[in-house]
C-alpha cells in the first residue's frame, strides 16, 4: 500500500519572525499562536483537530508533545513527538499522512517552532552530544555545525574546483526572494562581493553563507484526501515521500559512503520520486533546507537536478528565481528568512503548499502543479524528501 | 608531565571501552581497534563492531600517519576554552591504518594546511591523566 495522495495539506500559518525575543515571546506563544493561524486557515475548529505532531523546542524535553497537548486542552487520538534534527518537519508530514491513511485520524495539526538565544543553541550542541562525541570531538573544538558544514564545503570545493563566489549565488537568490516575501527578515539584496566580504566564522562558510538562528513558529494541518475535497483551501496532496539515516547527528567523519559531499539526500529523494512516479524534470519549483550554501549545493545534486560535482557552476549560472529556469527556495529559504530552530523544519514545505495553492503573491511560480521540499538534519545526517501536488497524478 | 594553568577545554571521560586508548595516549600512542572477526579497523572506541556485529575486539598502535580528508579553519568558537586558539584547524584524517578521526591540525599556519597533506600524530599532554591526539605535517 502506498499513501500517494491519501492526505493533503489544507492550512498553514507562521508567527512573525524576529532577530530577538523582545521578552513577551515563549515556546507556547510560538507553538500556539501558529497552531490557532493554521486551525483557522484550513477552516477548521479546534475540535476538528484529532492528531497531533510537534517537534519538541531545543530547550524543552521529549514529552512537549504531551504538554502542549495539555495546554491547548486538544483531545487527539493521535499523537508523536518527532525528532530528526532539520528532517523533523518532513518527517512528521510523512508520519502524519501515514497516520492520516492508515485511519488513525482524520485531522492532524503539526508544529514547531523557538525562542532560543542564539548563544544557547551552541552552548545546547556542546551539552547535548554523546559520551563519544564529547570525548572524540568535542576535545578538539567543533562549532556545532558550522564547522562540520564547512568541512563538507572544503571537501568539496577540493573534489570538484567549485569557487566561493559560485557559492555565493545561493545566498543572492534567497536574500532576492526574502526581499519580496513578507515574513523574512534578511531583506537586504546582496553581491557576491557582500558575501565573500562578510567575516569567516569557519573558514570557508562566511556569516552570509549560514542561517541566522530567530525566533518564530510554524504549523499545518493535514487531513485525508477524502476530507481535502470540501476544505476552504484547494488541498495540497503529499504524492511521494523517502528518508535515509545516515552519519552522526553532529559528525560527518562517518557514514554515508565516506564521501562527504555524496548525502543521503539521494537515496531520500530516490524513494520520495519511486512513491509519486514523478521526476525531477516534472518538478515545477524545489524547497531545499539550506542551513548553508553547501547543503542547497550537495541536495541539488543529490535530488538529480544536476550532476555531481556541477552544483556549484549550476547555481552560479541558471536562473533560481521564482520566474527562472527552476524556481529554488522561492520564500527566500532560511538563508533569506532565518532559522528559528526547529519551527524552520516545517517552513520549506509550507511554503510548497503556498505555491501549490496559488498564494505565493509577487513570488507565485505561474501554473506550479508539483514540487519537492528535502528536510535536512545534522551534518546532513537525516534526510527526508517530499513531493507534493495540486493535483494526484 | 602537568600544566601549571588550569585546562579550561573539554575533555574525555574515561569510560570502559575507552579507558586503552586514553592509557595509550597518555604513553603517546595512537590505539585503533581491529575487529577479531572480520578485521575492520574502528575508531572511536566500541564495544561491538559495526561491520560484523562481534565483540571480539582488539588493539594495535596505528603508525599514527595519514592525510587530512577536509579541515576548517575555526575563527568563532561554541567552546569558550578555545578562545584563545583562533584561528585553529579543525580537521578529519584518514589514517594510513584505515580509520577516519575527528582531530586538529598544528604546529602550522593554519593558511598552509591543504587537504591531502601528509601529517603524523602527535601527543598534547593537557592534564596529569590526559594526552589529546593530534596531528602536525610530516617533518
Amino acid at each position: 500500500m502506498s499513501i500517494k495522495g491519501k492526505a493533503a495539506i489544507v492550512g498553514y500559518g507562521e508567527t512573525e519572525f524576529l532577530k530577538r525575543n523582545p521578552g513577551d515571546r515563549s515556546n507556547y506563544t510560538e507553538y500556539c499562536r501558529a497552531a490557532k493561524l493554521a486551525i483557522e486557515d484550513a477552516g477548521l475548529t479546534k475540535d476538528d483537530i484529532d492528531g497531533l505532531i510537534s517537534i519538541y523546542p531545543l530547550d524543552e524535553e521529549p514529552t512537549w508533545t504531551e504538554d502542549l497537548q495539555e495546554y491547548l486542552q486538544l483531545h487527539p487520538r493521535f499523537l508523536d513527538n518527532v525528532y530528526r534534527g532539520g528532517a523533523s518537519g518532513n518527517a512528521a508530514i510523512l508520519y502524519g499522512a501515514a497516520a492520516l491513511a492508515g485511519g488513525l485520524c482524520n485531522n492532524i495539526l503539526i508544529v514547531a517552532g523557538s525562542v532560543m538565544d542564539p548563544k544557547r543553541i551552541y552552548e545546547f550542541g556542546l551539552e547535548t552530544g554523546t559520551a563519544f562525541e564529547r570525548d572524540f570531538d568535542s576535545i578538539y573544538g567543533p562549532m556545532f555545525n558550522n564547522s562540520a558544514y564547512a568541512m563538507i564545503k572544503r571537501r568539496y570545493m577540493h573534489e570538484f574546483n567549485a569557487t566561493d563566489d559560485q557559492f555565493a549565488h545561493v545566498v543572492i537568490n534567497a536574500r532576492y526572494h526574502a526581499s519580496k516575501f513578507p515574513n523574512a527578515l534578511l531583506k537586504k539584496q546582496v553581491t557576491v562581493d557582500d558575501v565573500l566580504d562578510s567575516r569567516l566564522i569557519c573558514d570557508p562558510l562566511h556569516l552570509f553563507e549560514i542561517v541566522m538562528p530567530c525566533v518564530g513558529g510554524c504549523a499545518l494541518v493535514m487531513t485525508t484526501a477524502e476530507r481535502a475535497k470540501d476544505t476552504k483551501n484547494s488541498p495540497v496532496y503529499l504524492l511521494g515521500g523517502g528518508q535515509q539515516f545516515d552519519r552522526g547527528l553532529w559528525n560527518p567523519a562517518y557514514g554515508y559512503e565516506r564521501s562527504l559531499t555524496t548525502s543521503p539526500v539521494k537515496l531520500a529523494a530516490k524513494y520520495a520520486f519511486e512513491m509519486s512516479g514523478l521526476g525531477i524534470t516534472d518538478m515545477d519549483f524545489v524547497e531545499l533546507y539550506d542551513c548553508y550554501t553547501i547543503t542547497v549545493v550537495i541536495s541539488l545534486e543529490d535530488i538529480g537536478w544536476c550532476e555531481k560535482g556541477e552544483g556549484a557552476a549550476y547555481v552560479e549560472e541558471t536562473d533560481l528565481t521564482y520566474k527562472g529556469d527552476m524556481p529554488l527556495n522561492t520564500d527566500g529559504g532560511q538563508l533569506g528568512r532565518g532559522q528559528p530552530n526547529p519551527g524552520i523544519h516545517l517552513m520549506h514545505s509550507i511554503e510548497a503548499a503556498r505555491q501549490l495553492m496559488g498564494r505565493a503573491g509577487d513570488l507565485q511560480v505561474e501554473g506550479a502543479t508539483f514540487g519537492l521540499s528535502n528536510g535536512n538534519g545534522g551534518s546532513m545526517a537525516d534526510q527526508c524528501t517530499l513531493i507534493f501536488g495540486n493535483e494526484i497524478p | 608531565m602537568s600544566t601549571e594553568i588550569e585546562y579550561t577545554k573539554p575533555l574525555p571521560t574515561i569510560e570502559p571501552e575507552t579507558e586503552e586508548y586514553w592509557k595509550a595516549a597518555k604513553r603517546h600512542e595512537l590505539f585503533l581497534q581491529r575487529c577479531n572477526a572480520c578485521g575492520e579497523v574502528i575508531h572511536f572506541p566500541r564495544v561491538m563492531c559495526y561491520r560484523c556485529l562481534s565483540e571480539d575486539l582488539g588493539w594495535f598502535k596505528s603508525t599514527g600517519i595519514g592525510s587530512v580528508y577536509s579541515f576548517t579553519i575555526i575563527h568563532q568558537v561554541a567552546h569558550l576554552g578555545f578562545e584563545s586558539e583562533v584561528p585553529y584547524v579543525y580537521a578529519i584524517i584518514d589514517l594510513d591504518d584505515g580509520a577516519r578521526m575527528i582531530s586538529n591540525v598544528v604546529n602550522i599556519d593554519p593558511s598552509a594546511v591543504e587537504v591531502g597533506m601528509r601529517v603524523q600524530v602527535t601527543f598534547d599532554d593537557v592534564t596529569p591523566e590526559i594526552s589529546i591526539p593530534k596531528f602536525e605535517p610530516i617533518s
